[in-house]
């Protein structure tokens, strides 16, 4: 069993962050029901010039394990149907922008005065409320407002655009708190509105800057480097393109690395005696460490170093991982089928339990897939009221 | 709307945190600004993350990290190494719906704290587990810090992508800034711990085992899928066409026009030069075949703007378009301040400062930060005083 079997989504999120939070809580055992428009598709279910995809790739990733009907919002009676289903769900989950959801009459107020115990997220760039909610804005967006574009780079270069994994991480936020909602209404029966802003999930990745600042201190772009530990980089090795990070935490283990690296002479050098020293004069010894590492096959470096327990890891590509066996061995990696038959590396939700069960147990619905569930037997529709909605293009 | 008077999502809730890195704190802080009680167990010397950089100025005592990752929690210092200490544990345990904890594998069974050890003492329970590698598995057992991790889950080596790549392409892929990775293993293990807490109604208390690794992997899972399309993707290949970061004369802004309409925006914010006026470029993957030519005309004209003016004439123009706002710039934004982001909190042995409550509001308004981060050992008292919380105390406090 799944630790949240019984739990049901009214999921109406598009794109990439909202959805992902339902993908992660509909592999936790929530039942989602994806609720879409074949005059209004998920533009993630369809080819994209912008990433050069054919497929809906993308879209299996945050798909897969939700059910899919469709309801028409631009008709009324479309929005009926929207509320029996909400009806019926103890979740409600939505990232389009502010505004959009009170216009279609779908918003918190008007669901809970429908149902009290109604416990919804939204999703959105800016948040519901605030001088900046009607903001458009994508994933590097919300880096750049969050300072967390402005504080990552080289220290001598621009600040750095933050892709999908901004979107995922406003996703795994909003899954978090949403559970946490849950929480509440299973316990008071207590419904209430989670308001996630993606801007604010980017500040919140950056909390111990912010408050820094605040301070009056001035953090800034500083590349590879920590602000205590020398050696800690991202190294060349012998081969093209293929990197080692190494973090060097104390001066026990910077022995062992001198001795690991045969460089005696480094440990006799006064530059680099002290912790302090040495992430002073860090260019210089990031030098010597690459002498080193430019000798290595990174894989062969890396267990040399974990050996002596020194924390290194190669940087890996997305080869590297589809094939690891350590994320194979978690089942963190695993095999799925497309909806062309093809086998793919897939994640499945990254949380291990020990007695329930996690993960994917189907792949992505077609538009409109699971309409007999969904309208038939949880709304209880007939047959000829469903027909009916159809030919009107409500269930569209 | 704001309705104070409703109970936090997780009133009622004791947690107990036995945590030294990032990641375990930052499941324990989630949970705590949630409504949770967090009791941060730490060694009688202190948690180490209180001597780690930044430290706060002028007086560089208090840990910028350590305070963000503990406000609001309560601190009680204990030796596992003592009888003594390992009873006062065992009252937390007993009060604790959750204990979340960094312990390696081998530490947990010494201090009795492994799975079987936990379930028979506490049957209710729940434990999670927060490793860089995660409790099992061939590399459970391996060291990391954030730079480790951020690579070992594939988006270091996908940064630096835009115009840093483009300006050095011979660097070393770079780390995203702070414990981008660690907060992702936080965010996972306070989704875990929280569902486990769920289920523990139909299924009884268990073990939850979170990875910082297999966290920062699952926020990358687009990379992965690429893959699956037949497409390696690479930090020097993965740009945008055009658009991205632009230096302006005052600073960068991030600039990405996916849609038809955006880009007609475009247009009329760079105010309808002659080369946009070319009837091939109104087709998509004509613009994206020229991303280059159209950059440098973008870039050459973003260099005579200043940043505040041309991102509000964008927004206007439905063009997105944001500034890369500075923490201070953050910090004083009209938005972040109607939004109650930050909100003051005292720390011992610097100032009252605003900190960052949580990127969510609930029940119409920004959760609440109870406090600032607790001195060590300042609730000492709850190793002996607390009991187990009869029914309904609880309920007096959840309703």
């Amino acid at each position: 069993m799944k630790p949240l079997a019984g739990v049901r989504i009214a999921d109406f999120t598009l794109h990439a962050a909202g959805p992902f939070c339902t993908h992660m809580l509909s592999q936790l055992g929530a039942e989602c029901i994806k609720i879409e428009s074949a005059a209004r598709p998920d533009i993630f279910r369809k080819p994209h010039p912008v990433y050069g995809r054919m497929g809906p790739a993308s879209f299996d990733q945050v798909a897969s394990n939700k059910l899919s009907v469709r309801i028409n919002l631009k008709d009324a009676r479309g929005v009926a149907l929207a509320k029996k289903l909400v009806g019926v769900s103890d979740l409600v989950c939505e990232s389009f922008r502010p505004g959009v959801m009170e216009r279609l009459g779908l918003d918190y107020a008007a669901l809970a005065a429908l149902k009290p115990s109604v416990v919804m997220v939204s999703v959105s760039s800016s948040g519901q409320r605030g001088p900046d909610s009607h903001f458009a804005g994508y994933a590097p967006l919300f880096g750049a407002w969050g300072a967390l574009g402005y504080l990552t780079g080289y220290e001598d270069g621009p600040p750095v655009e933050m892709r999908h994994v901004m979107d995922h991480s406003i996703g795994m936020n909003a899954a978090m708190a949403a559970v946490a909602a849950v929480y509440r209404l299973r316990r008071t029966g207590r419904g209430g509105h989670v308001d996630v802003s993606a801007r604010e999930v980017a500040c919140s990745l950056v909390g111990e800057a912010l408050l820094f600042a605040a301070s009056g201190g001035e953090p800034a772009r500083i590349g590879n480097d920590h602000l205590r530990m020398a050696p800690h980089g991202v190294f060349r090795t012998r081969d093209e393109d293929r990197w080692l990070t190494i973090a060097v935490r104390s001066d026990d283990e910077w022995r062992i690395l001198v001795r690991l690296i045969d460089a005696p002479y480094l440990l006799a050098d006064p530059r680099f005696q002290s912790a302090a020293g040495r992430h002073e004069h860090r260019r210089t010894l990031h030098g010597e460490i690459e002498h080193w590492t430019m000798t290595c096959e990174a894989g062969e470096a890396e267990r040399m170093l974990q050996a002596a327990g020194i924390a290194a890891h190669i940087s890996c590509n997305m080869e590297d991982i589809a094939h690891d066996r350590h994320l194979r061995d978690r089942g963190t990696v695993v095999d799925v089928e497309d909806t062309t038959g093809h086998q793919r590396a897939a994640l499945k939700v990254p949380i291990r339990f020990s007695k329930s069960d996690a993960g994917m147990a189907r792949g992505t619905p077609r538009l409109g897939e699971d309409e007999d569930y969904v309208f038939g037997e949880l709304l209880g529709l007939s047959c000829e009221e469903r027909q009916s909605l159809i030919d009107q293009q409500v269930i569209y | 709307m704001t309705d104070r008077a409703v109970a936090p999502l997780l009133a009622g809730v004791t947690i107990v945190e036995i945590s030294r890195g990032v990641a375990a704190g930052y499941a324990g802080r989630l949970l705590s600004t949630l409504g949770a009680e967090t009791i941060l167990v730490e060694p009688r010397d202190g948690n180490p993350l209180r001597h780690e950089p930044p430290m706060l100025p002028p007086t560089n005592e208090a840990s910028a990290l350590f305070a963000y990752l503990a406000a609001g929690k309560k601190s009680v210092a204990c030796d596992f190494e003592t009888p003594a200490g390992r009873a006062e544990l065992s009252t937390l345990l007993a009060a604790a719906e959750i204990v979340i904890h960094d312990l390696r594998p081998e530490e947990r069974i010494r201090l009795e704290l492994d799975e079987e050890g936990l379930r028979a003492r506490y049957p209710k329970l729940v434990d999670v587990s927060v490793l860089p590698f995660g409790a099992f598995g061939p590399k459970a057992g391996w060291q990391a810090e954030e730079i480790n991790l951020i690579h070992a889950s594939g988006e270091g080596f996908l940064l630096p992508n835009g115009l840093a790549a483009e300006r050095f392409p011979d660097r070393p892929p770079l780390k995203v800034y702070g414990h981008f990775a660690e907060y992702q293993g936080g965010v996972v293990a306070a989704l875990g711990a929280l569902s486990a807490l769920i289920g523990r109604e139909h299924g009884g208390a268990e073990s939850v085992d979170v990875s910082v690794q297999d966290a920062a992997l699952a926020v990358g899972a687009f990379a992965l899928q690429r893959l699956g399309d037949g497409s390696l993707e690479h930090r020097r290949t993965r740009s945008f066409k055009y658009g991205g970061v632009l230096e302006c004369a005052d600073g960068y802004v991030e600039l990405l026009t996916l849609e038809e309409r955006q880009w007609r925006g475009l247009v009329e914010l760079m105010g309808r030069p002659d080369w946009m006026q070319d009837p091939a470029l109104a087709d998509s993957l004509e613009r994206s075949r020229r991303g280059a030519e159209i950059n440098r005309a973008i870039r050459a004209w973003a260099l005579e703007q200043r940043t505040a003016d041309v991102v509000a004439q964008a927004q206007t123009l439905g063009v997105p378009m944001a500034k890369y706002a500075s923490p201070a710039e953050v910090l004083s934004g009209a938005h972040e301040r109607a939004r109650h982001l930050f909100q003051p909190v005292e720390i011992p042995g610097a100032d009252r400062l605003p900190m960052l409550s949580a990127p969510f509001h609930v029940d119409g308004a920004a959760p609440t930060l109870k406090a600032g981060p607790p001195r060590l050992g300042e609730h000492q008292h709850l190793l002996t005083s607390r009991r187990r919380r009869d029914q309904p105390a609880v309920t007096a406090e959840v309703s």
